[in-house]
């Protein structure tokens, strides 16, 4: 138990005292996962709505492509997005590669498949004869998507919270685009996996105590929820 | 576009001749898949079936910590077997760090929770008086719980795909425990990453992605069809 313990006991110590390269580490972590969900929410859930409550042909299948994308591998989202930033790409110009706006770019493009697929399936899982009632009673589109969005807000907050969950633990895409680069655009995730390279295992710990405490109150909100929505059972997304 | 295309051009041939590497690192990948994921099955799933069926003290608490372990960041589960694995840590007498043996470790950890908070989660999602009637009929415990899965099977397949999923696309896990040495413990996914952030060779980065898209392509295909089918049960048990 020697080396865990002493490793544990360092990375405590780096915790207690408010090390400066744990506390920007920190900072950035939460910049990239409340822009990045929150980007991904504006997109997503207005999306998510249309697929959910539209009665348009091919409707099924954006559902099924939505639900497939929250099983993209991040490798492959990370490559395809860095090869667009990368000088030469066609978005080359962005400038976006080993940047924190690119990292949050990346994060945003990963948590778009969360917040569309469970906003669907919040809103398919309504009462069959909900919307169907309010188009009777002359509701116009905007009306049925306010009421939808209220009926089906535990759903959709799961989304939003299996966004954030990524943002959190996730790594290849960040790396990719990010380059994972020291104390400048670096994740609590992207941190560990850094740290841990560099045999620096009491920093890697302590960014892992770190990670672990805010994916555990995001957990505790998230079964909260469940609560509320009378056991509606709810899973973050795998996260690689 | 024509930097993206004029690599993918490169990559594809990469794939169709059978370069040793994509082909070697198609099979690591797999076989990692499979035996960790036979491995979580195998102890995840009479584990999930106990917790979804007993009725023992604090069976809720142990599933509300089966839930919450799926959460757990993939970095942090690869940074702690790390440790755990060093020559001076407490298995270090082992000497599987930096290997394939210890990947094979670190994944099969991460694709326990799967398995047991999915089967436990699809053994909960069985009618109310299903196992209670067969418990009043006088069925044994072993007889419960081959009802309890064989009612269930979806539910466990959809964990078992899942597990299949984490394992094929996972990176932060298998990168710290093995230390992503080319040639001797890369996965599909991590020798993406290495190949991008290290050597920029992005041709060959594309046709791994390319491989790893497809393999993960069909398993979200089986999850779209057993949702599909899933469906179908539900609305049949409603309408009956």
């Amino acid at each position: 138990m020697t080396l865990l313990w002493a490793e544990l006991r360092t990375a405590i110590s780096l915790i207690a005292h408010g090390d400066p390269y744990l506390m920007q580490v920190i900072g950035f972590t939460l910049q990239v996962a409340a822009i990045s969900t929150a980007v991904a929410s504006a997109i997503g859930i207005p999306l998510g709505l249309v697929i959910g409550l539209g009665r348009f042909r091919g409707r099924e299948a954006l559902r099924i492509l939505a639900n497939a994308s929250m099983g993209l591998p991040p490798v492959v989202v990370g490559l395809v997005l860095f090869l667009l930033f990368v000088p030469a790409g066609p978005l080359g110009s962005l400038h976006l590669n080993a940047t924190r706006t690119g990292v949050i770019v990346a994060q945003s493009v990963l948590a778009l498949p969360y917040t569309v697929a469970l906003t669907v399936a919040a809103v398919r899982a309504l009462p069959r004869g909900l919307p169907d009632q309010a188009r009777l009673l002359g509701a116009g589109r905007a009306q049925l998507a306010a009421l939808a969005l209220r009926e089906a807000r535990v759903g959709v907050m799961a989304g939003v919270i299996a966004a954030l969950a990524t943002a959190l633990s996730e790594v290849a895409a960040i790396v990719i685009v990010g380059g994972n680069v020291y104390g400048y655009d670096q994740t609590l995730a992207s941190a560990a996996l850094f740290a841990s390279n560099a045999a620096m295992y009491a920093e890697a710990l302590a960014v892992g105590i770190v990670l672990l405490a805010l994916i555990l109150l995001l957990v505790g909100g998230l079964s909260l929820l469940g609560q509320f929505g009378g056991g509606i059972r709810l899973r973050l997304g795998p996260a690689a | 576009m024509g930097f993206l295309w004029h690599q993918l051009r490169e990559a594809v041939p990469l794939i169709w001749s059978g370069h040793d590497d994509i082909m070697r690192l198609g099979w690591v990948s797999i076989r990692l898949a499979l035996v960790a994921t036979a491995i979580a099955s195998a102890i995840g799933i009479p584990l999930g079936c106990a917790i979804g069926i007993g009725r023992f003290r604090g069976r809720r608490v142990v599933h509300a910590i089966a839930n919450a372990s799926l959460a757990v960041p993939s970095v942090i589960v690869g940074v702690v077997v790390l440790i755990l694995l060093l020559p001076r840590g407490v298995l270090g007498g082992l000497r599987i760090e930096f290997t394939l043996t210890g990947v094979y470790v670190a994944q099969t950890l991460l694709a326990l929770p799967y398995t047991v908070a999915l089967t436990a989660a699809a053994v909960n999602a069985l009618p109310p008086g299903l196992l209670d009637q067969a418990r009043a009929l006088g069925a044994g415990r072993g007889q419960l719980s081959r009802l309890a899965l064989r009612e269930a099977r979806i539910g466990v397949l959809a964990a078992v795909i899942a597990a299949l999923g984490t394992a094929l696309s996972e990176v932060g896990a298998v990168v710290i425990v093995g230390g992503n040495i080319q040639n001797h413990d890369q996965t599909l996914a991590s020798a993406v990453l290495q190949q991008t952030t290290d050597y920029t060779d992005y041709p060959n980065a594309l046709a791994l992605a390319i491989v790893l898209l497809v393999l993960t392509g069909l398993l979200m295909a089986a999850l779209t069809v057993l949702g599909q089918r899933n469906d179908a049960l539900r609305l049949r048990l409603r309408t009956r």
